[in-house]
């Protein structure tokens, strides 16, 4: 029992170091950039997949964006993918369509396996283009958003691009408030560390690209995964394609503003990560392919990071059971024990790496909500727990993953 | 004390404890004094006549006062909606009063209606305006400039912030541009010139050398955007033979040399550095991570990303008039006689050396 404790302990301290490491990499170490300046260039064709599923609060917002955004008109098609809508998000879609002639493909779905990837598998009959953007419908892209995501791909190494999301309605309460912080934190500091550090910064499926040889060379999208972006993330990775971050792509979203709706999202990101988690760490860790040492390394915590919450659970559970059965740790493990119970928010809420990116990003009393930080991580990591317990009764029973939505909040243009 | 009275105090200690770090977050709650979205300028594209086009709606506060200057011949002292003084420059023929302090400071903002020439070893502390021909004096200090037409800056001349220019921007020897330089025409750099940020359809570096203009090939073939070309992975250093043509894109996990009157068809990428020797055609991109040669001679359609420095020798030239690119490193050394069409993005210097 003491030896699992240790194991724990000695995890949880890995996680801990990386985020440190990431964090004064962030603060004090070399950014990387390098696409971000190109301005002038022969842009390629590109094809913009928006992601739709019952938008019809959301749906015109983003198109009207799309529509005025700065990319030669010729060379950008949307192709809105409307997956099985059952609300007004086609009649919005189809007048779209015949507003701005020629520049909307839209793709309606009226039956298939549900989920994101397979709408977008489906989609891609569609793309005729090398260089596909996605978004989800409840985003807002700027103007100079689509050169953004498209230049890393003159690199021929890049694979998939992934820009910064920035909660839209930070202010409406405590939870989006909570949410905007972690969302810095997420960004700010840890995508943008890693790409810094030539690590693995994780494809998030919107206001992200992909390049279609990429994607036909890994087989097309996963749409047996829940979380499509990660599993995009570690295909490209191990095909020997890089995903690069821009963090100066910044696009708004909407986040949840109620708990049972945050709750449902992050359930069905841990068990995504975790479905990802089994399919790719033993192949990537030590499996024959490119990704080199530092990105086998990295990818494999990337991949931990969602079963660090029960295995953190089970971590208190053991040291309870340690301290009430009388076992003495040996010396100076105390202090590792010590360490576990700071590590244990440490780890999940990363609190240094979210300070510092409160401050990256130049904004400064809501730093002062840091503390409430502990409501959001415990709900998390109770949440991310049961869907692993959740997840695995599922496999043991044969039972199909539901892909559940994430509900809007916005009020529906008039 | 009684038991009672300890166990009171131990409660209220420890809720105070526990309490103290959510003051200031309730407060901040409650108040909600810092609760906007972070700021993303939805409008932002980059354009480089974002700061030209600020400072024309600035003077169009003052609009009548200029047409008048401009209809009698006369200069003006106009004080902006700000409170900034502006000098309005309309006479023609005779020496402008600049109003320059013994410090040789001119603090004023000023918006010339005629050609307008500037006096040698002077600060300008404002913007500048001008609708005709501007000529620099020799060792000036500008913070920034928009000329309507030509802008020629004498040598030593430094600018701080911006210049943009609907006509020519031509740069004698030593002018130091730490701003955005940016043309509508073209932009033309002396040797020992320093500059950060340059955008034009076409910049020229240093005179152009009796043998410059690249050798031109047949561009049919190349089309780097295709999905079609198949990309090529290599482990380690790699050399592409000289006269040799390459049709895939190309990621080297080392460094590539690419030998003489090469033609790459595709994007090439190294992890190390690229050199490309004499005359060499590149008809896609051209990216390293550490640094990036470009030979004399050379033609590359780009975009040039380099994480460190990019070097492009004498009659290299980089995009051409039909399809600009951008030339983008944190350090760039351009040898005269280079061109460069589109954009030239040193992040930290770039410079114009008499060669790499």
């Amino acid at each position: 029992m003491i030896y699992c404790l240790y194991s724990i302990v000695a995890l949880i301290c890995v996680y801990t170091a990386r985020h440190y490491w990431f964090t004064l990499n962030r603060l004090f170490g070399f950014q990387r950039h390098p696409y971000i300046d190109i301005d002038t260039a022969n842009w390629p064709p590109v094809t913009i997949l928006v992601a739709a599923h019952n938008e019809e609060k959301v749906i015109a917002n983003i198109l009207s964006a799309l529509m005025t955004v700065r990319y030669p008109a010729e060379r950008m098609i949307v192709v809105p993918v409307n997956d099985r809508s059952k609300d007004r998000t086609r009649e919005i879609i189809d007048d779209f369509v015949e507003r701005f002639p020629g520049r909307i493909k839209p793709f309606h779905r009226t039956e298939g396996k549900g989920g994101k990837a397979a709408a977008l598998k489906d989609a891609m009959e569609l793309v005729e283009t090398e260089i596909i953007l996605i978004f989800d419908a409840d985003y807002i892209p700027g103007v100079g958003l689509i050169r953004q995501l498209t230049a890393p791909f003159f690199d021929p190494e890049v694979g998939g691009v992934m820009g910064r999301v920035v909660p839209l309605n930070s202010g409406h309460n405590l939870l989006t408030r909570l949410l905007d912080l972690e969302r810095s934190g997420g960004y700010q500091v840890d995508q943008q560390a890693r790409m810094n550090l030539r690590l693995v910064p994780q494809h998030g499926g919107t206001v992200a690209g992909v390049r279609r040889s990429a994607l036909r060379e890994i087989g097309g999208w996963n749409d047996a995964s829940l979380t499509e972006d990660t599993d995009l993330t570690y295909r490209l990775l191990l095909y020997g394609w890089k995903t690069v971050y821009q963090n100066r792509s910044e696009c708004y979203e909407e986040v949840p503003e109620t708990w049972p709706v945050r709750i449902k999202q992050i359930m069905r990101w841990a068990k995504g990560h975790n479905q990802a988690m089994v399919t790719y760490a033993l192949h990537l860790l030590l499996g024959k392919h490119r990704a080199t040492l530092r990105e086998r390394l990295d990818g494999t915590l990337l991949l931990g990071v969602y079963i660090m919450a029960p295995v953190t659970l089970v971590g208190w559970m053991l040291a309870l059971a340690v301290f009430y059965r009388g076992i003495a740790p040996l010396h100076g493990i105390i202090a590792l024990l010590s360490l576990t119970a700071y590590a244990a928010i440490g780890n999940l809420a990363a609190f240094f790496e979210i300070a510092a990116a409160v401050r990256l990003d130049g904004n400064r009393n809501r730093i002062a909500l840091l503390p409430f930080l502990i409501l959001g991580f415990t709900v998390s990591i109770f949440s991310v727990s049961r869907a692993a317990i959740s997840q695995t009764i599922d496999a043991i029973t044969g039972a199909e993953f539901h892909w559940d939505k994430t509900e809007r909040f916005r009020k529906a243009e008039s | 004390m009684s038991a009672l009275l300890a166990a009171s105090a131990l409660f209220l200690a420890f809720f105070l404890l526990l309490a103290l770090p959510l003051t200031p977050a309730c407060l901040e709650l409650f108040y909600k004094t810092d609760d906007a979205p972070l700021k993303v300028v939805q409008q932002h594209a980059g354009d480089v006549r974002f700061f030209a086009d600020g400072f024309r709606h600035y003077l169009a506060q003052i609009q009548p006062n200029l047409d008048e200057c401009e209809l009698y011949g006369s200069d003006a002292l106009i004080v902006m909606p700000d409170s900034i003084p502006c000098l309005v420059l309309a006479q023609k023929g005779s020496p402008h009063d600049f109003a320059i302090d013994g410090d040789k400071n001119c603090s004023k903002v000023i918006a010339s209606i005629e050609d307008l020439e500037l006096p040698a070893e002077t600060t300008f502390e404002k913007d500048i305006y001008a609708r005709r021909r501007l000529q620099g004096g020799t060792g000036n200090q500008y913070r920034a400039i928009l000329g309507e037409r030509d802008v020629q800056l004498a040598e030593s001349s430094v600018v701080m912030r911006w210049v943009h220019a609907v006509g020519d921007i031509d740069c004698a020897p030593n002018c130091r541009l730490y701003g955005r330089i940016s043309s509508e025409r073209s932009i033309r750099l002396q040797a020992g010139c320093v500059f950060t940020r340059l955008n034009a359809p076409r910049i020229e570096l240093g005179n152009l050398l009796p043998d410059s203009a690249p050798a031109v090939g047949d561009t049919a073939g190349g089309n780097a955007t295709s999905s079609v070309m198949e990309r090529v992975l290599h482990d380690g250093d790699l050399q592409i033979e000289p006269g040799e043509v390459f049709a895939k894109h190309l990621v080297v996990r080392g460094t590539l040399r690419i030998g003489e009157g090469a033609r790459m068809l595709g994007n090439v990428k190294a992890q190390k550095a690229i050199v490309l020797d004499r005359g060499v055609f590149a008809y896609g991109s051209l990216i390293s991570a550490a640094t990036l040669s470009i030979g004399p001679h050379c033609r590359v359609q780009g975009p040039l990303i380099a994480e460190h420095t990019i070097m492009i020798d004498s009659s290299a030239m980089v995009g051409d008039a039909e399809v600009p690119t951008t030339v983008s490193a944190p350090r760039i050394e351009v040898a005269e006689g280079a061109v460069v069409f589109g954009t030239l993005w040193a992040r930290e210097q770039g410079q114009v050396v008499a060669r790499v």
